[in-house]
């Protein structure tokens, strides 16, 4: 906007092959006739080009990424937007019919119970993994031998593929074959009893969050003055009372970062439960938003309906987005080296 | 460092075995399913039946291995092969592409380019999960469904997020290395490419990891665009093999042992640009 206005002083630095002949410094009788020819009408015509050749570089440069963003991320939210409004089954032309899809889709009691459903894997992950991340991350910030070490092993599940983590864990989760009821020396249903299933859902993600979270934790910690601590130490403070008189205060920020970024990725949680209940879980136990977007559009082939889905979750997203920016304007540096 | 010897110096023995138990408590459950799908990948049906689950694979097997790769039901060694080359052509195509807009955003004035950042920055906001039903109806609308090209096609063009982070490290670099080019006759191409890339190697080869990573995991895109084997990524051909080798544990496991072993070795290899690029990815 700014830089449309007119021309910055700095615009010339931008021009590549006539530097000088632009430099709004070289008119007047000192002017460097070699490249200006000390010719104002001539300059203020060299200028115009160089800031032509700006334009025409900056545009072509951006001109690829975009067509990208363009095409790729802002267009389909006006398609999504109108296919909300359509009958499509994937295959025949869409149909318009107004606001029937939103009609249909908010009397649904099953579109109802996958949003209770993400609030639920919501309301169980955010809370464990952010305390124990916590708790992981003061451990290993106490310079112990091997921290390094742990620290790599504990973020290795966040490198992988949630599909094929779920896909292991739902091998270990198997009623009769599996792992952790042989283990355990129980006969426990963890996928197909409804009571277990969003759990065992939920414990997997954390199991595989868990130590990116601490990352966080760990810079946060790392940033507190250790003067702070060691006068606290001094005036006897025990360090269950530094954890969380001292600790906790000064962990603010980061805590507000990693809990409203891990908030708006569960949202979006979908390869995990794929891998664990292909089908949803018993009885839609596990259909969270995402899973509940899939199955209407390419297994129901109700695409109208799964738009209107989507539409819901991103305005959702967006607010929450907004919620973190109010109140965390001031962008935060990390050093996790 | 100092001050993390005295902490430790100051930990009683007993609350360091408490520590050092929980810590490797912690490790041990990490790692387990890891260590788990290795090894029941190398077990025999028989011995993954009538044995412990947690029993050492003995006598060794690969016919797990080589029943995945026979074709039988999933062709796994074209999954390898396609993702290869699915990972490969976004990773080349979306840092070229990154890397020319961050350059024009970072040491370029132009016309429209403070509004047009912001577009950028303000489409990070929209996640992957709202855009795929459209992104499917214009990809079927090409004519490019099931096909390599619609496979790859959305992320071609570059991230905004890569141009974000490719733009604050080139503006970083000091203005006056690129007023000596200047001067000295060069223009952008030979500024980009002899000053500023050799300058950025980090963040580019972060970017190139993060991508990789990305995108070797990728799974909801390639489950709805693609179907069938022919280009089938590995996510989506273990996902299947899950569904058609249903109850087979032992080949399942060879399936997620494959999607998983080179993501171990790459995290191995390169743990620490990974860790902290997962600091420079996550705050925005």
């Amino acid at each position: 906007m700014t830089a449309a206005a007119k021309p910055p002083v700095d615009a010339p630095s931008a021009n590549a092959a006539t530097p000088r002949t632009s430099t709004p410094g070289a008119p007047g009788p000192t002017g460097n006739a070699k490249t200006s020819q000390g010719d104002p009408a001539n300059h203020a015509h060299s200028a115009k080009r160089a800031k032509v050749r700006a334009t025409v570089a900056g545009w072509g440069l951006v001109a690829p990424s975009l067509f990208g963003v363009a095409a790729f991320l802002l267009l389909p939210i006006v398609v999504v937007l109108w296919l909300s409004m359509q009958r499509w089954d994937l295959i025949s032309d869409p149909t318009w019919v107004g606001l029937q899809n939103w009609q249909r889709v908010l009397a649904d009691n099953s579109f109802w119970k996958s949003m209770l459903v993400t609030l639920g894997f919501v309301v169980i992950v955010i809370p464990v993994q952010t305390l124990l991340g916590l708790w992981i991350a003061n451990l290993l910030t106490k310079g112990l031998p091997g921290s390094a070490l742990m620290r790599v092993i504990y973020v290795l599940p966040w490198v992988c593929a949630p599909l094929a983590l779920g896909v292991v864990w739902n091998w270990i989760f198997q009623p009769t074959g599996g792992a952790l009821n042989e283990l355990l020396g129980t006969h426990v249903q963890w996928l197909s009893d409804p009571a277990f299933a969003l759990p065992s859902v939920a414990a997997v993600t954390i199991w595989s969050q868990v130590g990116y979270v601490s990352l966080f934790f760990m810079a946060g910690l790392a940033v507190i003055p250790s003067q702070v601590i060691e006068a606290a130490r001094i005036d006897g403070a025990s360090p269950t009372r530094i954890f969380w008189s001292i600790k906790i205060p000064l962990l603010r920020p980061t805590m507000f970062f990693v809990l409203v970024t891990s908030i708006i990725s569960s949202f979006q949680i979908f390869d995990t439960v794929y891998g664990l209940t292909p089908q949803g879980g018993p009885g839609g136990s596990t259909s969270v938003i995402a899973f509940k977007l899939y199955q209407t559009a390419f297994r129901n082939y109700d695409v109208g309906a799964a738009s209107v889905i989507a539409v819901i979750l991103f305005v959702l997203l967006v607010l929450i987005t907004l919620v973190q920016h109010t109140y965390f304007r001031k962008r935060m540096t990390y050093d996790l080296s | 460092m100092t001050s993390a010897n005295i902490t430790a110096n100051r930990v009683r023995p007993l609350t360091l075995v408490g520590i050092y138990a929980v810590l490797v408590t912690g490790a041990l459950l990490v790692l387990g399913p890891f260590i788990l799908s290795v090894m029941t990948s190398l077990k025999t049906p028989q011995q993954l039946a009538t044995e412990s689950k947690l029993a050492l694979p003995w006598p060794l097997t690969l016919e797990n291995f080589e029943r995945l790769f026979s074709g039988e039901i999933v062709d796994f060694s074209r999954s390898i092969l396609v993702t290869a080359g699915y990972v490969g052509i976004v990773i080349v195509c979306q840092l070229v592409f990154s890397i020319l807009a961050a350059y024009a955003f970072a040491r370029l004035n132009f016309p429209g380019r403070d509004a047009l950042f912001w577009v950028y920055l303000s489409t990070l906001m929209v996640p992957a999960v709202v855009t795929i039903i459209p992104l499917y109806l214009m990809v079927s609308e090409l004519g490019l469904r099931n096909t390599f090209w619609g496979l790859v096609l959305p992320y071609l063009f570059g991230s905004p997020y890569a141009i974000f982070l490719l733009r604050e490290y080139f503006r970083g670099i000091p203005q006056e290395l690129v007023d000596a080019a200047r001067i000295d006759g060069a223009g952008n191409w030979l500024i980009l490419i002899r000053i500023i890339l050799p300058l950025s190697r980090p963040i580019i080869a972060t970017l190139g990891i993060i991508t990789a990573v990305t995108h070797w995991n990728n799974f909801m895109w390639p489950l709805i665009i693609t179907s069938g084997p022919e280009w089938s990524v590995i996510t989506t051909s273990t996902a299947s093999v899950q569904t058609q080798f249903n109850g087979n544990w032992t080949i399942v496991m060879a399936a997620t042992t494959l999607a998983l072993l080179p993501l171990i070795l790459l995290f191995v290899a390169f743990n620490k640009q990974i860790v902290s690029s997962i600091a420079i990815t996550s705050f925005r």
